[in-house]
């Protein structure tokens, strides 16, 4: 079944690009992060340097992982929930449960296993570009070498491997299935596991000292905890968004909008793959940017550093904390471009019962916002637990001092990318004939 | 059920007894020296309350010859009139307005929407047209196809012939000029094809609609008024009142047909 894995990723590049890319992308992130370690454990590294690297790669680099983590499954649970029909085919043909599970799984594999080795020419130079801002900003001595070794590599492909292939296993589970129409067990214990998880590790931000410099990673590991608790609930949450948005929607987006209600009624468990990376990079960009906010006020509070120096730390940590919020905006498009480009032989039997391009689109624009306002809602939510426990432990107070500023801000990118692509893909979708359409993905 | 309630909102039907016209309708695919001629100046007239089969061997152009004629390709050349008035040759938006109103389609793979129940997919066209629905309506053509005790279920939990049922509803409900059927017995076990068969039957001869329907299946056919043969993208014969067996024998014998005789220079 492996061999059959292996023919069909090489049949089909286009299909497993979006998984690649996410691969790729995640395993860049974690090597790039990690290599700190091994630089830091390099030889003639001094003290101050070796600390700000170790913490800049289990902060940054632990709550980065974390989020690749969750990235990888949920772009892979949307590639694999996209082959039903084809799962469905090869057990018709004769394939068992386990042989088809085998195959998926082994694809996955293969997938990630080539992502992760294709990002580590790429992390080479990612660690020591990272490392030079860490030295510009006088962070860590000049003298220090980049070193990329065996930590970065094997968390690297270790955190890529284990997330497909565990997304892989649960999502082929999901599709092997003939109904899917009772809430699935696993679902309800993972949400459940992920909000213990955060709730504990928000909890867990008391037992650090005010000025601990580790203090943003229990608020960081519990803000996405939660983002993927409120993901894995959003087929509970979508229903009742719609019953409160089905009036505005229908109004505005006329025909359009009947369907896009009609539409997210049923396809709530998928639409949960999508309102994952929303979810995440809204929580992951509120409490992020909010808490180095707070964190870079308190330090030129306590007036350890020089201005000057406060100044260009402020610079670094906004960078280190960009690239992340970035990630998470990169793979909320990837997963955005693979769900719509995948639906163009719905939009084509739409037109061929007398839709117009417009509606539509319209209909796509529809869904879009009320997947942007779920998501952006729930996402500031687990953020803002996120701020609220770091904030209450590193100052006097319990809310940051920031403003609603960097939340529009946020909120307006999130808006964009997701109405964006997903319109924008649409559009593309709607240049070929709606016959051709249809018959395209039978 | 498909009562003309409405007359003034009717598309122009009144001015001709001509449901379908076809002048001199060309499509080629493909460029250069690989193009095929899939329709080479096919002219054709079809009467209202018609049922009319189209069949050919493969790659005779049946489907293109529908797909043009229902407006869902456009023709390289030619004019196609629908209920007297001529297809729109503007944007997308503009032909797909042009077909709300005058045409129905049914298709081999049904096109139904899984998302949508029975009853929301039947009122779909008149939804997206921005129509009023009649919900008595709806439902009376749904009992029609026999479908009445099923308003609440999704496609996927219906048989194949059942979904061909709602796609014929739904076809039906917007009161079309012409309804075009390509291959809608193909994915479907006999005795459901005989039902979808004596559907579009009915439809034509108690409702006074138009039928047009691309088979391969003579069978199929027989249950038209008049057999229309294609092949190489030209007329190639036509048949009143089709038998099984008539319609099996032409089919057979198209192949020598079309080197000696011109159809459709005999006005067909």
């Amino acid at each position: 079944m492996f061999a059959l894995a292996l023919r069909s990723v090489r049949q089909r590049p286009g299909r497993f690009a979006a998984t690649l890319f996410s691969a790729f992308l995640g395993a860049l992130i974690i090597m790039t992060f990690n290599s700190m370690h091994d630089t830091a454990a390099g030889a003639g590294v001094d003290d101050r340097s070796a600390e700000t690297l170790t913490v800049a790669a289990s902060v940054v680099g632990g709550y980065g992982s974390l989020l690749v983590f969750f990235a990888v499954a949920s772009t892979l649970t949307v590639a694999v929930r996209q082959r039903a029909d084809e799962i469905e085919l090869l057990r018709t043909t004769g394939a068992t449960p386990a042989q088809i599970k085998r195959m998926v799984v082994g694809e996955a594999f293969a997938v990630a296993l080539l992502g992760a080795a294709l990002a580590v020419i790429p992390a080479m130079f990612g660690g020591r570009a990272l490392l030079d801002l860490f030295q510009d900003s006088g962070q860590v001595a000049g003298s220090v070498e980049h070193s990329f070794g065996p930590i970065a590599l094997s968390t690297g492909f270790d955190i890529t491997l284990l997330a497909s292939v565990c997304a892989a296993f649960l999502a082929v589970r999901r599709a092997g299935r003939r109904t899917v129409r009772k809430q699935g067990r696993a679902r309800t214990f993972f949400s459940y596991a992920a909000l213990g998880a955060g709730a504990l590790s928000l909890a867990s931000t008391s037992a650090f000292d005010g000025d601990a410099e580790m203090l943003m990673a229990p608020a960081a590991y519990g803000a996405i905890l939660l983002s993927v608790c409120c993901a894995l609930l959003s087929t509970r949450i979508l229903p009742v968004a719609l019953t409160v948005l089905e009036g505005p929607v229908t109004a505005l987006a006329g025909a359009g909008g009947y369907l896009t209600v009609r539409n997210m009624r049923q396809r709530a468990a998928q639409l949960s793959n999508v309102l994952m990376p929303l979810i995440l990079f809204t929580g992951m960009a509120v409490a992020t940017l909010y808490m180095q906010g707070v964190e870079n006020d308190a330090v030129r509070a306590s007036g350890l550093v020089k201005a000057a120096d406060a100044k260009t730390l402020e610079t670094l940590n906004y960078a280190v904390v960009g690239i992340i919020v970035a990630f998470c905006c990169i793979m909320l498009i990837n997963t955005l471009y693979a769900t719509t480009s995948y639906r163009v032989r719905e939009f084509g039997q739409q037109r061929l019962a007398g839709a117009t391009p417009r509606q539509v689109l319209a209909m796509v624009a529809a869904e879009s916002t009320v997947l942007t306002v779920t998501g952006v809602a729930l996402g500031s939510l687990t953020g803002f637990a996120g701020i609220v426990a770091f904030t209450s432990v590193r100052t006097d107070g319990l809310l940051p001092g920031q403003g609603l500023g960097i939340w529009l801000a946020v909120t307006g990118i999130a808006a964009a990318v997701t109405i964006g692509t997903s319109v924008g893909t649409a559009w593309r979708q709607l240049r070929a004939p709606a016959v051709e359409a249809v018959a395209l993905a039978a | 059920m498909f009562g003309r309630r409405d007359k003034a909102q009717r598309p122009s039907g009144r001015h001709s007894d001509e449901a379908l016209r076809l002048v001199k309708v060309s499509k080629s695919y493909g460029e250069g020296e690989s193009a095929v001629r899939a329709l080479d100046g096919v002219s054709l007239s079809l009467p209202r309350g018609t049922f009319t089969a189209v069949m050919g061997p493969s790659g005779s152009g049946k489907t293109t010859l529908l797909q043009c004629a229902a407006g869902l390709e456009r023709p390289d050349s030619g004019i196609v009139m629908v209920a007297g008035e001529e297809m729109s040759k503007g944007s997308e938006a503009e032909l797909t307005k042009f077909r709300r109103r005058r045409i129905g389609f049914v298709f081999q793979q049904y096109n139904l929407l899984p998302t949508l129940t029975v009853a929301q997919n039947t009122i779909l066209p008149l939804k997206l047209a921005g129509r009023r629905i009649d919900k008595a309506k709806a439902r009376s053509v749904l009992e029609q196809v026999g479908l009445g005790g099923r308003l609440k279920h999704r496609p996927d939990e219906l048989s194949g012939g059942q979904r061909q049922r709602v796609a014929i509803a739904r076809a039906l409900v917007t009161e079309p000029a012409v309804v075009f059927a390509d291959e809608p017995t193909g994915a479907l076990d006999i005795r459901s094809a005989r039902d979808v068969l004596r559907l579009l039957q009915e439809a034509v001869r108690v409702h006074g609609r138009t039928v047009v329907m691309v088979t391969h299946d003579p069978v199929a056919a027989s249950y038209a008024d008049s057999v229309v043969f294609l092949a190489d993208g030209r007329l190639a014969g036509h048949m009143q009142r089709p038998t099984v067996d008539a319609v099996a024998e032409r089919l057979a014998h198209l192949g020598d047909d079309i080197n000696g005789h011109d159809y459709a220079a005999q006005g067909v």
